[in-house]
């Protein structure tokens, strides 16, 4: 078995009786891009900083390429991090603040000019070399904290929000730019934020975080298709949550009863919570008739909403659940329909999801 | 957006402004300014009209002592005051809030303390047979008591006592207002703590420093006290000079003459000072 690039295990941190991160395992491969989601308060940023060495775990270990970090301090971790608020060294100028990881490892001077160039053509800055940081937009700082983090060729990149300050256009654009300077350099990126479009644009893997623990890993696709849990089903994509009854189950699949409607085959996750059984319903993956028919849910329709390529139905089942369809804008279905009219949906089993 | 209340004009806004200091000009005018305009012009006037009082002044020696051991004075204290006050703001700077608060409270409390109170403490202390030359003795460290009072080395320590809240608090602020990530990201840019003072903590406080050191200097030249009571006879400071010519040799030509002198020395020194939070507040975040 070879050893994983950087794997972090069984990680605890406690602040007085506050457990912020409870346990989180993860295994890294060199030159991925991995994101950590989560909301605030699910341990995502802690883990971060423990990896950064701004926090020493309870308990667990860090190891890159094998070897334990937990005993090097931040300083010696050859780490690079790009942090939420603006960090650059405000007395300096920009190509001084690239220069700075450089002329404290004690290069000399002809290489450290070559890489401030190097990184300045990198993030695309070059001219800007003698501009101070208060002198410059929002996006163009973090694209020097980017230059100033690589610079010294760091194994990993953390990147702890560093869009968060943004709007929202800046936001995509420097998330493109992020995605190059992923794939130019090759670099291990691990980033950290609480918005979804963001985590899925951007990354190889996503760790869903939620109260100190990691959920699921995967895909963008791989979570969106086959949610481990509830939390990860409502955090990656819509998606509606209906009481259900198993009736039966077998192989990870169940035939569940909802409204008088029965519905088999449909794959099962035991998360081994006690909060009875739910049917997870996707609004995109709904489609709607206005005649009964067989194997469908009964429906009144409680607002259309109107969201450019897309329409969006809000609907109440007849037990009072609010249930979402999206539909492309023109659908014949939809034509006509008003407040307060019947419409029975349906869905193929393999797109839904029960969790017991 | 459009505004449904009238806003007045900056001009309006501005001469509201100024009608409202207007009494404390007047005050100024009458109390400080007249009086110091009176003052400077005795300095040219008596004994007789000219320049003969500044021509003592700045050609005898012994006065040219007296501005030399003012300057050297105010200097060290300047420098020692920044030396002790900020590893002292800073560990204030970082402490938990709780416990700063009772250091602030010490250093406010030691500043509402009478001065010729505590002037006359560090008499006690420093005298031959005081605390500090006894505990010198008893440790073995010296032989016969250590001249601490009487002498600018007496002045210099009270001095800077006195002086020390004075470059801590603006200090405190500067280091503040310092994000904590910023250094957090010269450690993992590599910067061990020496790197990461000297490169990025030193620099960014230089406008607290600047602001605190040249408070300290301004009122250091002017003071009368301290160097009064804890210096002696020989080594005398400016403040001390007028005092002895406007009081004892009631030669109101010198002291005004020296009074001025200190008036341009402390106004040239202010306007560095603006020039430089001028500076700072232009180039800052």
């Amino acid at each position: 078995m070879t050893t994983p690039f950087l794997k972090i295990e069984g990680i605890r941190k406690e602040y007085g009786p506050v457990v912020a991160v409870q346990d989180v395992n993860l295994e890294v491969e060199r030159g991925e891009f991995l994101t950590f989601l989560g909301p605030s308060g699910s341990g995502k940023s802690t883990t971060l900083y423990i990896l950064a060495g701004f926090d020493n775990p309870t308990r667990g270990d860090i190891k890159l390429n094998g070897k334990t970090l937990l005993a090097t301090p931040s300083q010696k971790r050859n780490i690079g991090m790009v942090f939420q608020r603006y960090t650059l060294f405000p007395h300096l100028s920009v190509g001084d603040n690239i220069a700075f990881p450089l002329k404290v490892r004690r290069l000399p001077k002809h290489q450290i000019d070559a890489k401030v160039k190097e990184m300045l053509r990198l993030v695309r800055l070059e001219g800007f070399e003698d501009r101070k940081p208060a002198q410059m937009s929002g996006g163009q700082q973090q694209r020097v904290a980017l230059a100033r983090a690589l610079a010294y060729d760091p194994p990993v990149l953390l990147m702890d929000e560093p869009l968060s300050a943004l709007d929202k256009k800046l936001r995509e654009e420097i998330q493109h730019e992020i995605r190059r300077i992923h794939q130019q350099t090759e670099v291990t990126i691990l980033y950290v934020t609480h918005d979804q479009e963001e985590a899925l644009r951007l990354s190889d893997r996503i760790a869903v975080f939620s109260k100190g623990v990691i959920d699921q890993i995967g895909t963008g696709p791989e979570l969106y298709a086959n949610p481990a849990t509830r939390f990860v089903a409502q955090f990656i994509g819509d998606s509606d949550f209906l009481p259900c009854q198993m009736l039966h189950s077998a192989n990870g699949r169940a035939t569940v009863s909802v409204g008088g409607a029965v519905f088999s085959d449909v794959p099962l996750h035991e998360t081994g919570k006690s909060e009875g059984a739910a049917l997870m319903l996707r609004p995109e993956r709904l489609s709607l008739t206005r005649e009964p028919l067989q194997q469908r849910l009964a429906a009144t329709v409680s607002d259309i909403t109107f969201l450019g390529n897309n329409v969006h139905v809000a609907t109440s089942t007849l037990s009072g659940d609010p249930l979402s369809v999206r539909l492309p804008f023109g659908h014949p279905a939809i034509s006509g329909l008003s407040r307060g009219d019947s419409v029975w949906l349906g869905f193929e089993a393999a797109s839904a999801h029960v969790f017991n | 957006m459009p505004s449904f209340v009238a806003l007045p004009e900056v001009a309006t806004v501005k001469r509201r402004e100024f009608r409202s200091t207007l009494p404390a000009l007047l005050f100024l005018a009458l109390f400080f300014v007249v009086p110091v305009i009176a003052l400077l012009l005795r300095s040219v006037l008596e004994p007789q009209p000219g320049l003969q009082n500044y021509v003592e002044l700045l050609g005898s020696s012994t006065y040219l002592k007296v501005f030399f051991n003012t300057f050297m004075v105010s200097a060290v204290v300047t420098i020692v005051s920044l030396t002790i006050g900020f590893p002292v703001a800073w560990t204030l700077a970082i402490m938990p809030s709780r416990w700063a608060a009772i250091v602030f409270a010490i250093l406010l409390l030691s500043m509402w303390t009478n001065l010729l109170a505590r002037t006359y403490a560090w008499m006690v202390l420093l005298q031959r047979t005081g605390l500090i030359n006894k505990m010198l003795m008893g440790m073995g460290l010296i032989d016969k008591p250590l001249a601490l009072v009487n002498n600018l080395t007496g002045v210099t320590i009270g001095m800077t006592y006195i002086m020390l809240p004075f470059i801590i608090l603006p200090l405190y602020g500067t280091i503040r207002k310092i994000d904590p990530a910023i250094l957090q990201a010269a450690a993992l840019c590599g910067a061990n703590r020496w790197q990461a003072l000297t490169r990025v903590l030193l620099p960014l406080t230089v406008p607290g420093m600047a602001a605190g050191a040249l408070m300290v200097f301004v009122m250091s030249l002017g003071y009368f006290v301290t160097p009064a009571l804890l210096g002696g006879t020989s080594n005398m400071m400016l403040a001390e000079l007028i005092a002895q010519f406007v009081q004892s040799l009631v030669n109101w030509g010198m002291g005004g003459a020296a009074a001025l002198v200190l008036l341009v020395v402390t106004l040239a020194l202010y306007a560095v000072q603006l020039r430089i939070v001028g500076n700072e507040s232009e180039g800052g975040r």
